[in-house]
């Protein structure tokens, strides 16, 4: 049967996306006791299957800018640690404005990422023109650049993670569902699978898109909104691009792989849940494929080989949310990315792990705690650039 | 078509012509064994296989646009056909080394990361080995603004025009409809009572949506880049089957194609390029290959038996059979020119001279579409695949669509009362109670996967390429087990396995069937391939080309 061996576990996290393994494997290394992490999918079934790889340290506040710098550093040494490439190529991240308005907001944008000591650039529509080879004359007014930003290949991550934190005696439960998360007195206790009940007085919610559905087992209400989102990958083709390119105005973004597939979505606003599954819609096709044409002409005869979509775990902030529940102890959150969670996740699950041993962690609480929702002030700070 | 002029077009810098009609494999097969392409990892020579427009086998440069399939292309005058992705040459491509360095293949997942600073340097050489044609020149107005695309409104829709497609069609001309029927064929049969759309591949059937009157929209491309968008209330999918692979040694050697492949390159006017082909296979396939050039088989050979009448044909004309014989490699610098067998009881190895090896042993459904819109699969274990749950009226799960024909698994015999029935019920008349009509075997055991098992723990040489368009290594799929990986997504994630041109049509079937002896349990608990769309690759133009609010899943 395919089930955990014990009946009782020091953590068990929930999801064995990137922030559920990394979380595992931090508790491991930090020598947290026995750890269970337990997933109703196929590993790599979530939205960590399913990005576009985008690594970028361009944000609109100092919190975020910082977080992934940290991990910008963690991806540059996967390799040796893990033994897994996960092809982190750093050429860079291309944000591009279609008006003057657009270019203001990143040019606010790139005095912050300057402020934090990175090499970011304002560039003009003709250096923006020589990064993007065959761009339609007048389409963009110019654009921000930073070059230690780049693109990596997700799944080795997940492999690279999944056997670390084996080795290091994780156990990796597959297709098995969290049904149901129980408290006593305030605390966790236990949360029933469909093998059965399994002990631990901590849960890390890493559920991903899922996570607002696990926190409503768990009878806790929480903000976050699972939004379906789209990507497509183009036949492979010689290199010919180098930036993550992302324009400002409808978040449509693109890069080259290493395979040489053009991989890229855009924002659409579609209806809200996890209910209508992953399916592709011609609507998507249509509006990708409009936006990448009319911007790269070049481009028009390219095949699109293979679409698919995933879910965004959205917060009303668009900061993640990191920290135990304040309703109910040992219920700890490691949710809420948005869309980029993977690039975010090495060094946000180093917090998930230290507060899931109930250390204390080193970011503001007024912007990642769960307690954040509960209050009815202001959020202190929004970060926008939910981009790409 | 006498006298029509010919098509003049440059290859490189030779000139060459193509004759009404013709393809552009047609054409460059007319010359001699066309070598085009090399793989994307190995640089290991390649050739077409298919001849249907799914490998990437044939894939050519025209006027600065990549990877265009010489036998899904009509060239017109003064086109310039390049070949791409080998230096100076497909013959002689100086990165074929690569194939020769790396006799174990290259680990792209845990090679290169140590130490750093070479990491980088990796990288760069990797990235340029990347990809099959160059990017589209930039800058190269097309000769003619885009065709607009094609958009129609029907009541019924029929997928492919082959014998099933065009006899519903027939049967609902009778009653009174007109169906539109769509054929990815170049030139197809002509439809008796309906109209048809030929050169038109549908590569995207959404779910529908609701039960409006025209719920379902059909996407695709006609060649080269021309948006189709087809509305229709009921869709009548018959869109056949294809000849699969097979695993051995140097399975992925120029010579070693697919029946549909061999008759391509040998065209409509006689010619072969090849005079000593090995046959794959023992059925009903085996003998239209012999019909078609019988005169150009050497032997034929099946892992299997071989039926009564194909031993009769082959008997009267002379060729030799070998049945039940194991297919261990394929042999030759290039092009192969020798296959090794063995009896499967045991027996000594021989060597069979040859200049082409047409695999014939297995037909599978295009079934891509049904995935798609959502409908019910099952596994049928006698051919290993999945074929559609369908009513006895051809009705699948996904009311208004039907199935019919091949990609039924409807057995040839029963296909004229099968298309009868689908239009009938197409036309509303109501259900007789009907007994379900005869498909292929329900239950196993799969031949090929007994095949398999028995190769399983045999010593191997040569290459066993599991996908060829991505280059990816028999071994590479055992390790990926081997490490815990399971199941068929897993894998083909681990691997890289059916990610390539090809949508996995000619490695993903074969992969369930390792997974299956490795992961010792049923194929279809190792996995219920998605099938993302697009079916085909298509082009970006045609998709943006698609109406702003098509009626379908997004509807408002
Ligand atoms: C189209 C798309 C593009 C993206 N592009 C980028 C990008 O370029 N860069 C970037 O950094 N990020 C990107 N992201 C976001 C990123 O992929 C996610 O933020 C990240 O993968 C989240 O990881 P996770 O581990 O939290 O979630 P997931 O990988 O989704 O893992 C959650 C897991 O929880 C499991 N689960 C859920 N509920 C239960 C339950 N009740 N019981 C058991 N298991 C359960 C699920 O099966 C799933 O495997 C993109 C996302 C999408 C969809
Ligand atoms: S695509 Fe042309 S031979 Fe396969």
């Amino acid at each position: 049967m395919n089930g955990p061996t014990r009946s009782a576990y020091r953590v068990i996290v929930v999801g064995a996306g990137i922030v559920g393994l990394y979380t595992a494997y931090h508790l491991a290394r930090a020598g947290a006791g026995p750890v269970l992490v337990v997933d109703r999918g196929f590993l790599s079934s979530g939205a960590s299957g399913r990005n576009g790889g985008g690594v970028r340290q361009q944000w609109e506040t100092r919190a975020t800018v910082r977080l992934a710098r940290e991990s910008v550093a963690a991806y540059r040494r996967f390799g040796t640690e893990f033994g897994y490439n996960v092809w982190f190529r750093q050429s860079g991240y291309l944000f591009v404005a279609e008006t003057e308005a657009e270019l203001a907001r990143l040019r606010g944008v790139h005095e912050l990422v300057v402020s934090e000591g990175l090499p970011s650039e304002v560039l003009d529509a003709a250096a923006v023109a020589r990064r993007v080879e065959g761009i339609a004359p007048g389409a963009v007014v110019g654009g921000t650049y930073l070059a230690t930003d780049g693109t990596l290949y997700p799944f080795p991550a997940v492999w690279g993670l999944y056997e670390a934190v084996r080795a290091l005696g994780v156990e990796v439960v597959l297709g098995v569902e969290v049904l149901g998360v129980e408290a006593s007195a305030g605390r966790v206790a236990a949360v029933t699978t469909r093998s059965g009940r399994v002990e631990a007085p901590t849960v890390v919610n890493a559920a991903g898109g899922w996570s607002g559905e696990l926190s409503g087992r768990a009878g806790l209400a929480v903000p976050n909104v699972a939004t379906r989102h789209e990507i497509f990958a183009t036949e492979p083709l010689k290199p010919f691009l180098d930036p993550m390119v992302v324009r400002a105005s409808d978040g449509l973004y693109f890069s080259q792989t290493m395979r040489g597939e053009i991989v890229g979505g855009i924002t659409l606003r579609d209806g809200a849940g996890v209910a209508g599954g992953m399916p592709s819609s011609p609507r998507f096709l249509r509006e990708m494929s409009r936006a990448l044409v009319r911007l790269v002409p070049r481009l028009g005869s390219v095949g699109v080989l293979r679409a698919w979509s995933g879910f965004y775990d959205d917060t009303p902030d668009g900061f993640p949310v990191i920290g135990e529940d304040p309703r109910c102890g040992g219920f700890v959150h490691a949710n809420g990315f948005g869309g980029h969670g993977f690039m975010l996740a090495p060094a946000a699950t180093l917090r998930v792990a230290r507060a899931a041993m109930g250390e204390p962690i080193d970011l503001d609480p007024a912007l990642v705690s769960p307690a954040r929702f509960l209050s009815n002030d202001r959020p202190p700070s929004v970060e926008r650039l939910q981009l790409g | 078509m006498a006298g029509a002029p010919e098509r003049r077009f440059f290859f490189g810098r030779a000139r060459r012509s193509a004759r009404p009609g013709e393809t552009l494999l047609d054409a460059l097969a007319r010359g001699g064994w066309p070598a085009l392409q090399r793989s994307i990892r190995y640089h290991r020579p390649r050739g077409p296989f298919c001849g249907v427009g799914y490998c990437t086998g044939c894939l050519v440069r025209v006027n600065g646009r990549p990877n265009v399939r010489a036998c899904r292309y009509v060239p017109t005058d003064g086109d310039r056909v390049a070949t791409e992705n080998s230096w100076p040459s497909p013959r002689f491509d100086v990165l074929g080394a690569i194939d020769f360095l790396f006799p174990h293949g290259i680990d792209t997942l845990h090679g290169f990361v140590r130490p750093r600073w070479a990491t980088r340097a990796y990288h760069r050489v990797v990235r340029r080995l990347a990809g099959y044609g160059a990017a589209p020149e930039v800058g190269r107005t097309p000769p003619t603004p885009p065709p607009p695309p094609v958009r129609r409104t029907v009541d019924v829709a029929i997928v492919g025009g082959g014998v099933a497609g065009r006899a519903v069609a027939a049967h609902l001309a009778h009653g009174g409809a007109h169906p539109l029927v769509v054929d990815r064929a170049l030139a197809p049969e002509p439809v008796a009572g309906g109209e048809l759309l030929a050169s038109t591949t549908v590569t995207f059937l959404p779910a529908p949506v609701g039960t409006g009157d025209h719920r379902f929209t059909l996407l695709g491309f006609e060649e080269p880049d021309r948006g189709v968008e087809v509305t229709a209330r009921t869709v009548v999918l018959a869109s056949g089957g294809y000849d699969a692979a097979l695993l051995f040694g140097g399975n992925d050697r120029p010579g070693v194609v697919t029946a549909d492949g061999a008759f391509a390159l040998c065209g409509r006017d006689g010619r072969r390029p090849f005079r000593r082909a090995v046959v794959v296979g023992g059925g009903d396939r085996v003998g239209e290959v012999l019909d078609r050039f019988g005169d150009a088989v050497a032997a034929v050979v099946a892992p299997g038996g071989i039926s009564p009448p194909v031993v009769r044909r082959a008997s009267d004309e002379g060729i030799p059979l070998y049945p039940r014989s194991r297919i261990r490699s394929a042999a030759g610098r290039g092009r192969v020119r020798s296959l090794t067998l063995e009896p499967r009881g045991g027996g000594a190895r021989f060597v069979l001279s040859c200049d082409a090896v047409v695999l014939a042993h297995r037909r599978l459904p295009t079934s891509q579409l049904l995935f798609q819109a959502g409908a019910r699969m099952e596994w049928r274990g006698g051919p290993g695949a999945y074929y559609p749950v369908l009513a006895p009226s051809g009705e699948t799960s996904v009311p208004g669509l039907y199935a019919v024909g091949d990609v039924a698994g409807i057995l040839a015999d029963a296909n004229e009362r099968a298309a009868e029935r689908v239009a009938a019920a197409v036309l509303g008349a109501p259900a007789s109670g009907e007994e379900p009509l005869p498909r292929v075997a329900l239950e196993g055991p799969n031949e090929l996967e007994g095949y398999y098992r028995e190769l399983a723990s045999l010593p191997r040489s040569g290459r066993w390429v599991a996908c060829a368009c991505e280059d990816v290594l028999l071994h590479e799929v055992e390790e990926a087990h081997a490490r815990g990986y399971r199941g068929i997504e897993v894998i083909k994630r681990y691997t890289g396995v059916g990610t390539g041109l090809c949508q996995g049509r000619y490695c993903l079937p074969d992969a369930l069937l390792v997974l299956s002896i490795l992961e010792g349990r049923p194929a279809p608990e190792v996995g219920y391939i998605t099938q993302r769309p697009p079916a085909v690759p298509t082009p970006l133009a045609a998709f943006a080309a698609m109406a702003d609010s098509p009626t379908g899943p997004e509807g408002a």
